[in-house]
């Protein structure tokens, strides 16, 4: 044979012509593609000659070659009696039918809702173009936060060659400012709203984020000083469909002041933060707007820069400590702590903001990675289990099929066909319970959104990569129940099988019985877990805060007037009003913060939060003094904001021991406030509990009362609030009243936990109620195939709770072993967990005691009442026929 | 039996099997019509013709002897058969007969038009 050089063809389309072509053209057609390939590839490159392949080889799919699939196909009629057995299979057992499909469709449906929310949370920010280049400039100190100075985008765009676009964005009040809303008013409609998420944004906005134009010019619209850009859904609220350009909007009392330049779609959901309007930088600097805020001094604005594709962040980041010096006007020390890296320039990836991003004045409340984290093993839990009892029953149940076998193989069916029946038949279960899952996640769509405040669509299943998760996880349940039948069954010998000798008792026992372990397993992290994540919430939720939070309502107060004194003035003349005050910042809230010193002891200065209230704000709140008094406007140091009421963790980080009468300063930008400390009042928690109390200092100074808070009396609530509204709208007829408590904006702080508690609670109460039908499932066959044992044993004069012990024993030792691998893993993953918290309550051991003793109860009830029948039934019957 | 027409390709797939006896086979008889056709021809599209014409009883084939350019796979040669010369003199009586029944007029019409 010559041994010329022979090439070798694309063995994919090699494959695809094996599987199609009919057998007995095959050998020609391969020959011939074969030779011509030799040809080609003599002559050509090796990708046009395989081009030539393909397409010669796709050329042959032509009703002559390609294998028959008719009425007459065997394929055809074998599957059509696969599906023949399946059914009737299913309709003979129709218990075990619906306790397999109702635990099939519970799992793929949980699983189904949870990916479709990971999923949500991971796509936040993605829509934007190239969205892997935009980063957040985040300012990491010893208290990080978001916010860094204004000039810095810009600065960064000019100077370093890796960052292609800078946009320098803030809200307009919101995020570390007290007031939460603009009022905007269409004048001549006299529409009004109060609104808030509104945005100063510098005119690069757009080339950093991709937020679609839906009228006006992207070039022109953040140039123009006075111009106004509105969100899709805002527009229609002042002009419904007529169009919004060239209209003129009020800004609170400025007449006329702004004009609308543009529409753009609203952010989209998954967006880390949300715009009602924007307004260019240029109308503040119209104005020669001097203040230190747009300076480098002042870290208070959001900055994102898009890098060039294939920018090394860290690189990046490392040039920034050297580059900034520059532009920073510092001391020396703080230059070697910037060097040193204790203070740091990060670049936060956009896309990682909504799970990882969790610092000082977030635009938004982000979500957090361990509730991510915690919602994706649950689901996994949940499919395993039920993928176990899906497992375990089909393989119990083959037990009864042995007699199907045997003729099977007896009239020459191979091992394969054998095989692919058993995984037809599964797969069809496991098909069947993913339509009615998908059918179950669009019926529950509304009411899974309600329960976990979510905005899942159920339609995005559809997606490539949902479809393709859920297709995937009903093959891999159906390959895993049908491989263990069929493989067992298959070894048995057929004239054994037949006989019926040596086989009434099915094997696989121990592996039935170590899958049930993985599932005790399973359920027992899930049931102890959801019971450390609700001790943990309750334990947040009853700590004391500090202050009163009951019966209390808080007013918004948007208008630039302040009125302050006279709403309050009105309120309390309305009986059922218990006390009033006014406040810059509401406990909960978001905060300013400003460096403090003591005069005694200039070089240590804390950061320390700050607010302004009234005489009667430390009553209404419940404030406990510790030393000297509380606030007084009647004194004139007190009104003119030079008396200083600090928190004990002010007085600790300042280092004084008798802090009265000390003269503090406190930097409120360039002005440098000198004062007196002329109380201090017991730790509060002014903010949520995810932080550590940190120090505030408050002041009477008559400024920034944002806030009415009133005492109510919680009974006549209902004639309360309408009599509270019409005394705000005498003093404020153009504002809306908006009222709320504070005890429920307080629980929205942890909106987060108690949806995750919400969340484990159910998907453990899930894991239990399929740990059990599978218990249930090999028990009962467990108990068929002991009948005859028990009978014995009932002659031999065993009792029948010496029988029920027997039957028990060995799921307890089961439920002991899983239990043992269990709760080390929930000890370490659970304080892992608390570890995100501040103030955490440490486990209790008495939950893994509790669940434990629940665990064993649960199984010795569920398997004494399945075999106590068996067990008092008369021994005759179940010995008499053989 | 099918109908016993012979499609255009047939016909040519049929004359160009007679042309290469007795070596005709699949990859040849493509290139045969290729160089004597110019048109682009598919392998699948032979071997469709092929399996066509043997079904309508017009060739019959036999698997030669496996060769090393095939990569050890044997190739089938076709040869025309009695009911295939049939058909194809049968074609050919026609199509001369209706070209002599042409009247002259007509061809010396398109030469004059072609002037």
């Amino acid at each position: 044979m010559a041994s010329k050089k022979l090439y070798n063809p694309p063995k994919l389309a090699d494959g695809l012509l094996r599987v199609l072509c009919k057998d007995s053209l095959l050998e020609e057609i391969k020959g011939d593609l074969f030779e011509h390939y030799q040809v080609e590839r003599a002559e050509k490159t090796m990708r046009k000659a395989n081009i030539a392949y393909w397409f010669h080889t796709l050329n042959f799919i032509r009703p002559f070659a390609i294998k028959k699939l008719g009425q007459h196909s065997s394929i055809i009629i074998m599957y059509r009696s696969y599906f023949k057995f399946a059914i009737r299979n299913m309709w003979r057992q129709k218990m075990n039918t619906t306790f397999n499909l109702i635990g099939l469709i519970l799992a793929f449906t949980v699983c189904g809702f949870i990916y479709l929310h990971l999923q949500q949370e991971l796509s936040y920010d993605k829509f934007h173009e190239r969205s892997e280049d935009i980063h957040r400039v985040a300012w990491m100190s010893e208290n990080p936060q978001t916010r860094t100075p204004h000039p810095l985008a810009q600065a960064m765009v000019n100077d370093l060659p890796e960052v292609e676009a800078a946009v320098s964005i803030s809200p307009i009040y919101g995020a570390g400012l007290t007031k939460q809303s603009v009022t905007l008013t269409l004048e001549k409609e006299n529409i009004s709203f109060a609104e808030p998420d509104g945005y100063f944004v510098d005119s690069t906005f757009f080339d950093v984020f991709s937020f679609k134009f839906l009228e006006g010019n992207p070039a022109t619209a953040l140039k123009s000083p006075f111009g106004v850009i509105l969100s899709k859904s805002t527009a229609e609220r002042y002009f419904g469909d007529k169009p919004a350009i060239g209209n003129r909007l009020s800004f609170d009392v400025n007449t006329d002041m702004l004009e609308v330049v543009a529409v753009i779609e609203d952010a989209p959901l998954t967006s880390h933060f949300h715009y009602n309007f924007m307004m260019s930088y240029v109308t503040l600097k119209s104005l020669s707007f001097n203040d230190p805020w747009m300076t480098w001094e002042d870290f208070g604005h959001f900055n994102y820069v898009k890098l060039t594709p294939g920018t090394d962040v860290e690189t990046l980041e490392a040039k920034i400590p050297e580059w900034v010096e520059g532009y920073l006007d510092w001391s020396e020390e703080g230059f070697e702590r910037l060097r040193s890296g204790e203070l740091r320039f990060d670049l936060q990836p956009i896309e990682d903001i909504h799970l990882h991003s969790n610092i000082r004045w977030e635009l938004e409340t982000n979500s957090s990675f361990s509730y991510f984290i915690i919602y994706g093993v649950s689901g996994l839990f949940i499919l395993l289990i039920s993928i176990i009892n899906f497992v375990n029953l089909s393989t119990a149940r083959s037990a009864e099929r042995l007699k199907e076998v045997g003729v099977k193989k007896t009239l020459g069916a191979y091992k394969s066909q054998l095989l692919s029946q058993f995984v037809f038949e599964s797969l069809f279960s496991s098909f069947l319970a993913l339509g009615l899952a998908i059918l179950a996640i669009y019926g529950l769509e509304s009411s899974f959104n309600q329960l976990v405040q979510g905005h899942i669509a159920a339609s995005d299943i559809w997606q490539s990569k949902s479809i393709l998760f859920l297709v995937g996880i009903s093959i891999v349940t159906a390959v895993l129940a049908a491989a263990y039948p069929a493989f067992y069954l298959n070894s048995l010998n057929t004239g054994q099988i037949l006989k019926g000798t040596g086989q009434k008792k099915l094997g696989g026992a121990s592996i039935r019985n170590s899958l049930l372990a993985v599932q005790l397993v399973a359920a027992i992290v899930m049931v102890s877990g959801s019971l450390i994540i609700s001790n943990q919430i309750s334990f947040l939720k009853n700590k004391d805060l500090g202050f009163r939070q009951d019966n209390l309502v808080m007013i918004d107060m948007n208008n630039y007037e302040d009125k302050s004194e006279l709403v309050k003035a009105a309120f309390s003349q309305i009986s059922g009003v218990e006390a009033v005050s006014a406040v810059s910042n509401i406990p909960g809230g978001q905060f300013n913060q400003h460096p403090i010193y003591a005069e005694q002891d200039p070089s240590t200065r804390v950061d320390a939060a700050e607010a302004f209230m009234d005489d009667d704000a430390a009553d209404v709140l419940g404030l406990v003094l510790l030393q000297g008094r509380l606030l007084d406007q009647t004194m004139s140091s007190d009104s003119a904001g030079t008396s200083f009421l600090i928190n004990e963790t002010a007085m600790h980080e300042l280092n004084l021991k008798d802090p009265i009468d000390k003269v503090l300063f406190w930097e409120d930008n360039e002005n440098l406030v000198k004062g007196k400390i002329v109380g201090v009042v017991k730790d509060f928690h002014y903010k949520s509990l995810h932080v550590p109390i940190r120090p505030i200092i408050m002041m009477a100074k008559q400024q920034r009362l944002n806030y009415i808070l009133a005492q109510v009396d919680a009974q006549n609530l209902t004639s309360l609030i309408p009599q509270l509204e019409t005394a705000y709208k005498e003093i404020h007829p153009q504002d809306s009243f908006v009222l709320r408590f504070l005890d429920q904006e307080i629980a929205k702080l942890y909106k987060e936990e108690s949806r995750t508690l919400l969340l484990t609670s159910l998907l453990s109460g899930i894991s239990i109620f399929l740990a059990i039908a599978g218990l249930i499932g090999i028990v009962s066959i467990s108990i068929r195939q002991r009948v005859k044992e028990i009978g014995i044993r009932k002659i031999l004069g065993a009792s029948i709770q010496q029988i029920l012990l027997l039957i028990n024993m060995r799921y307890v030792i089961i439920t002991s072993i899983a239990m043992i691998v269990a709760i080390p893993i929930s000890y370490l993953s659970m304080s892992k967990w608390l570890e995100n918290f501040t103030y955490q309550q440490s486990i209790n051991p008495l939950i893994f005691i509790i669940t434990a003793i629940a665990a064993v109860t649960l199984i010795f009830m569920t398997i004494s009442i399945l075999s106590i029948k068996t067990v008092r039934s008369n021994p005759a019957n179940a010995l008499r026929n053989e | 039996m099918k109908g016993t027409q012979l499609g255009e390709f047939e016909e040519l797939v049929l004359l160009v099997v007679g042309v290469l006896h007795p070596e005709a086979y699949g990859l040849n008889i493509r290139e045969e019509i290729i160089s004597q056709t110019k048109r682009k021809v598919a392998i699948g599209a032979v071997h469709s013709s092929l399996s066509r014409l043997q079904e309508k009883g017009f060739l019959k084939s036999d698997l030669a002897e496996a060769t090393h350019e095939r990569g050890g796979r044997r190739k089938r040669l076709f040869s025309i058969t009695a009911n295939g010369k049939k058909a194809m003199e049968k074609n050919h009586e026609l199509r001369n007969g209706l070209f002599n029944q042409i009247p002259e007029m007509a061809l010396k019409g398109l030469n004059l038009s072609g002037l």
